[in-house]
């Protein structure tokens, strides 16, 4: 579970040999990995702890951070709320982590972040997900919709027509990208031919299929979610839907492309913020080394690189605080630069929502289930929680906003 | 036009529901109605189905036979658990739920470890067709054959076959049956063979029309136990008509009010059906009869 | 009948036919538990402490469960539904009433108090309409599921209780802590030694209180109805008045453990009464022995424990392990481990195993 002993011994070494090491604290720097490693979530979520494991066995070969090794300490949470709740606690309490990567799903997330609240803790959620965490314990690096939404929705109104059609999964993130999507529509004045949501578990879909071709739409946006909902597109494609589609949450993050049989994705536009098929050079070397180490990784999708790249921004922020003390951490963050050169391009965190700028791909799926890259946003901001009135710098309400309910809203 | 097209959008609705109803409904009927066993592993049998017969597909079986060697690696699987575990269950039917659970936490778990956390899919064949502004998949009107084809099959091996007689007699009174010289313990065995062997049909059945998962057999097994539970304990006076009105319950829910309407109507509809029919459909139509 | 009632007599029922456990063997064992669970965060660390409130926590739901099914017969699967019914009414309770003057107190008291009308509602309906066996556990199951997918669509600001919002699949959270009113500033029961102390009393009272009630007429007659019901019946007892009582009862502990964990970690959600945590207290409650309460009771924090450390230790192996333990103790104790292997030890243990064997 803990790293190979070797990799501490090479880094620790390399620590004696810098005996000028600037921080007084000897010993590695602990750092927690609560992800689902079994249940319904694990064939997403495999790829994070691989990018974790990855970077931080860079990060010693490359002599630690600021000459300290990292260690991790990895638990199974199992697709299961209950184990991110005790297991936060004992990564907090007992083994007294410096920071900690956890979550996939926004429940786990909302069930483990009291706890890191009450221990002034410090996570890493790598997730996309439906925005608006505005916590200061909290440092978010997955994209978040006015990033693939603000980009998406135009180039398909452009595309392909102004009438459009949603079906998202029934619950917070669902509901809530729906409601992007639909004041989205209306800004660039559009129409939603309709809106249907689809309660999580749901595997049949013929009369959601039948609605749809009903409604006419230009196209569709598809917010499904889980295993389970992922069987509409084999479902809609057996029934000749032929609509192109749009999504957020599909090829970037459960790569259904390489799951099903063509054509039954062809014609979706996802906007994604990494997918192994970018084709840079620095991406292009970055899947080649994770290849090397997991040879057998089905797929490295977006939450992997967000991983990846939250490893090496903690080690920048911790180099630079000179301490892994929150406070001293927060304040590097303040200074507005904590950026990288990543493999999706640069990125830096958002000191008032301590939310990451993306390069937003936007992905489109051919026939073959090929992709292609119609077109490339750089330095997409997450601005919406700042205009909502979301500033970690000056104070942490520590709460999670949404489009109908924020400062802004209630009028403060 | 518009009527004639509305109404087959009706029935197509129905029937689809109907079909998933009894198809993943039978193997668990089976199971519970003739041996009292509350199957909680009945998703993962199904998931048996469905892993064997896209692995098939892609070894290049034509997909019918595919399905069938879903079915029957299933059924064996079940046969083999049978001997080995569950017939120590017989007298604890509560405790089988425990049981149960157990070896579908293992199965399920176990399959994502073995074989990875997906599974391609095949693709679903057929293509499709056009009644009025709709597209229809063919496919899905197989699986409506098949679901009555199954039913129909079902009825020939209970009631026409030496197997379900010696079944029918096995299950309603044990040691009588054994008296006469009816090897019990073998007709147990088959029994849940058969079950898990309806269970992977069905797997096998909706493998290309979903996706692959080690956790797919959960979609069904609500449903499945709903109609069970609706049904009472005889597949063809119980389950098959529950899956008729349950159908016609959800399709009509899901179109009028959305999804989660024709979920909580069918969840609610075993509340109310329970409580004024404690033995299900069978008891009543049982009654009726009387 | 004044007489019968007294403390005294009450008291007496602490040991009885029902309960394993008498005279001063027992209860020497039973005081010196108890006096080490006191000692214990003295020697702990506070994840440790907070740790055993957490499984402190759930056995309340298990003891009730053990009530209703070892005790009464009837197999509820469906536990969960009251757990997370009481768990949102204090959420929404104490979101809107807040946490001074001991209102979490009071939330906690008309959050459980909910729950067992809710379970008042549907076991009238339940146990009324002579519902029994396995359809008892389907009609609670759906029950439960039912709450599940209804809580998970809730994400909306529309779907709000006062100020509180029910949030959805993503858990409602933002409530206090237990929080006991003091001169000169309030102490928050964060989970930590007070938590402790305060779970593990409610703990020891409800096990002895529960004692006392399965030793009383109500428990002999239940066991009778568990045994026997037409024999109940026809000896005079309105059985269904009884089930519907174990119902309650049983139903009100679960609604104690979910507002106990829900203010335990400052959240609740919706799959806490999903599927799978329907199915756990099932577990506990069978692989410890569900006909009697003690073993009930360590059987939960065996089961609990033993699958966190699995979790920590077996990696991607854990859920097969348990899967794996799960059958073989169902099959090679079929009254619970402690009983099975108490049995090896005791002749009044074997005679209870051939009683429940057969």
């Amino acid at each position: 579970m803990h790293k190979p002993t070797t990799s501490v011994l090479a880094a620790l070494g390399t620590l004696l040999a810098l005996s000028t090491a600037a921080i007084a604290q000897e010993g590695p720097i602990k750092m927690g990995v609560l992800e689902d490693q079994s249940g319904d979530f694990a064939v997403a979520t495999i790829g994070k702890v691989h990018g974790i494991e990855l970077a931080a066995e860079e990060i010693n070969a490359a002599g630690g951070i600021a000459g300290r090794p990292l260690e991790l300490v990895t638990y199974d949470t199992q697709s299961d709320n209950r184990r991110y709740q005790e297991f936060m606690r004992r990564v907090l309490q007992r083994d007294k982590v410096d920071v900690v990567f956890a979550g996939f799903s926004s429940a786990s997330r909302e069930a483990y972040r009291p706890i890191v609240d009450q221990f002034k803790g410090l996570a890493f959620y790598n997730n996309q997900y439906e925005g608006g965490v505005c916590d200061a314990n909290m440092i978010v690096t997955g994209a978040v919709p006015e990033q693939q939404f603000s980009t998406l929705i135009p180039y398909m109104m452009e595309k392909y027509g102004k009438n459009v059609y949603t079906i998202a999964a029934d619950y917070n993130f669902g509901q809530i990208s729906a409601e992007w999507v639909r004041d989205i529509v209306k800004e660039n004045g559009g129409t939603m031919a309709g809106e249907e949501f689809i309660p999580l578990g749901v595997s049949q879909f013929s009369q959601t299929i039948q609605n749809i071709q009903k409604a006419k739409p230009d196209f569709l946006v598809t917010l499904l979610v889980g295993t389970a909902q992922a069987s509409y597109y084999e479902q809609a494609a057996s029934a000749d839907v032929g609509l192109p589609m749009a999504s957020s949450v599909n090829v970037g993050q459960g790569y259904e492309h390489k799951r099903f049989q063509p054509p039954s994705l062809a014609n979706m536009y996802v906007t994604t913020n990494w997918i192994e098929e970018v084709d840079n050079p620095a991406s292009k070397a970055f899947v080649e080394k994770w290849r090397a180490k997991f040879p057998d990784e089905p797929y490295i999708n977006q939450e992997a690189e967000n991983s990846y790249i939250a490893v090496y921004l903690y080690k920048q922020m911790v180099e630079r605080a000179k301490s892994t003390d929150h406070d001293a951490i927060r304040k590097v963050i303040a200074e507005g630069d904590v950026c990288m050169d990543a493999p999706e391009g640069r990125v830096c965190i958002d000191p008032k929502s301590q939310h990451m700028s993306h390069t937003i791909y936007l992905a489109k799926v051919g026939e073959d289930h090929s992709i292609s890259f119609p077109k490339v946003w750089d330095d997409i901001k997450p601005y919406w929680l700042g205009d909502v009135g979301c500033d970690l710098t000056k104070e942490n309400p520590e709460a999670q906003y949404t489009p109908s309910d924020n400062p802004m809203k209630s009028g403060g | 036009m518009d009527v004639l097209s509305g109404l087959f959008s009706f029935l197509y609705q129905t029937g689809d529901a109907f079909a998933f109803l009894v198809l993943s409904a039978c193997g668990l009927a089976v199971i519970f109605g003739m041996m009292g066993i509350i199957n909680l592993a009945h998703g993962e049998f199904i998931l048996c189905g469905a892993y064997v017969t896209t692995s098939a597909v892609q070894m290049g079986l034509p997909l019918p036979i595919a399905i069938l060697a879903g079915a029957l690696v299933a059924g064996l699987v079940g046969m083999l658990l049978e001997r080995t575990i569950i017939r120590h269950l017989y007298s604890r039917p509560l405790d089988s739920i425990v049981v149960t659970w157990g070896i579908s936490m293992i199965a399920t778990q176990g399959t994502l470890i073995l074989l990875g956390s997906t599974m391609p899919g095949t693709g679903t064949p057929f293509g499709s067709f056009t009644v009025g502004d709709y597209g229809y998949s063919v496919y899905r009107l197989v699986l409506m054959l098949a679901a009555v084809a199954t039913l129909a099959v079902l009825w020939l091996i209970f009631t026409r076959t030496r197997f379900g007689i010696l079944a029918r007699a096995t299950i309603q009174v044990p040691h009588i049956a054994e008296a006469l010289g009816v090897n019990t313990s073998l007709i147990y065995s088959l029994t849940f063979g058969l079950g898990a062997a309806l269970a992977g049909l069905c797997g096998g059945l909706y493998a290309p029309t979903m996706t692959l998962v080690p956790t797919m057999g959960a979609a069904f097994v609500v449903e499945a136990f709903v109609t069970v539970v609706v049904g009472g304990a005889d597949i063809f006076l119980g389950t098959a008509p529950a899956a008729a009105i349950l159908a016609v319950v959800k399709a009509g829910l899901t179109s009028w009010q959305g999804q989660l309407a024709g979920q909580i109507g069918l969840l609610v509809a075993v509340i109310v059906v329970i409580r004024i029919l404690p033995r299900g459909l069978t008891g009543f139509i049982l009654r009726e009869r009387a | 009948m004044a007489l019968r009632n007294s403390p005294i007599a009450a008291l007496r029922l602490l040991e009885g036919p029902q309960t394993l456990g008498k005279g001063p063997g027992f209860w020497g064992g039973f005081t010196t538990i108890v006096a080490l669970a006191c000692l214990y965060p003295l020697f702990a660390d506070g994840y440790d402490v907070g740790n055993n409130v957490y499984f402190f926590n759930w056995t309340f739901m298990a003891l009730g469960l053990s009530l209703i099914w070892g005790y009464g017969g009837a197999l509820s699967f469906g536990q969960t539904a009251f757990f997370g019914v009481a768990g949102y009414a204090y959420g929404v309770l104490t979101i809107n009433l807040g946490d001074a003057y001991g209102l979490t107190f009071v939330s906690l008291i008309a959050a459980v108090g909910l729950s067992a009308l809710f379970a008042g509602v549907l076991g009238y309906f339940l146990f009324f309409g002579r519902i029994s066996g396995v359809f008892l556990g389907i009609v609670t199951l759906s029950v439960t599921l039912v709450l599940e997918r209804f809580m998970s669509q809730t994400a909306g600001p529309e779907w709000a209780i006062g100020s509180a919002r029910l949030n959805g699949f993503n858990g409602m959270g933002g409530m206090p802590s237990l929080t006991i009113p003091w001169p000169g500033g309030d102490i928050v029961l964060f989970p930590d030694v007070a938590l402790y102390y305060l779970t593990l009393a409610m703990l020891v009272v409800v096990y002895l209180a529960l004692r006392i009630l399965v030793n009383s007429r109500f428990g002999n007659v239940l066991v009778a109805i568990r045994e026997n019901p037409q024999r109940a019946e026809m000896l005079g007892y309105d059985i269904r008045r009884y089930q519907l009582g174990a119902f309650v009862i049983g139903s009100g502990l679960a609604g104690l453990s979910g507002v106990l964990y829900t203010a335990w970690g400052n959240y609740i959600t919706p799959s806490s009464m999903g599927m799978s945590a329907a199915a756990l207290p099932v577990v506990w409650v069978a692989v410890g022995g569900r006909s009697d309460l003690t073993t009930t009771l360590f059987g939960t924090l065996l089961v609990l424990a033993g699958f966190q450390y699995l979790t920590i230790y077996g990696s991607q192996y854990a859920l097969v392990v348990m899967g794996v333990l799960l059958v073989v103790t169902i099959l090679a104790a079929p009254s619970g481990i402690f009983i099975t292997v108490g049995s090896l030890f005791s002749k009044g243990l074997r005679r209870r195993l051939k009683r429940e064997s057969v």
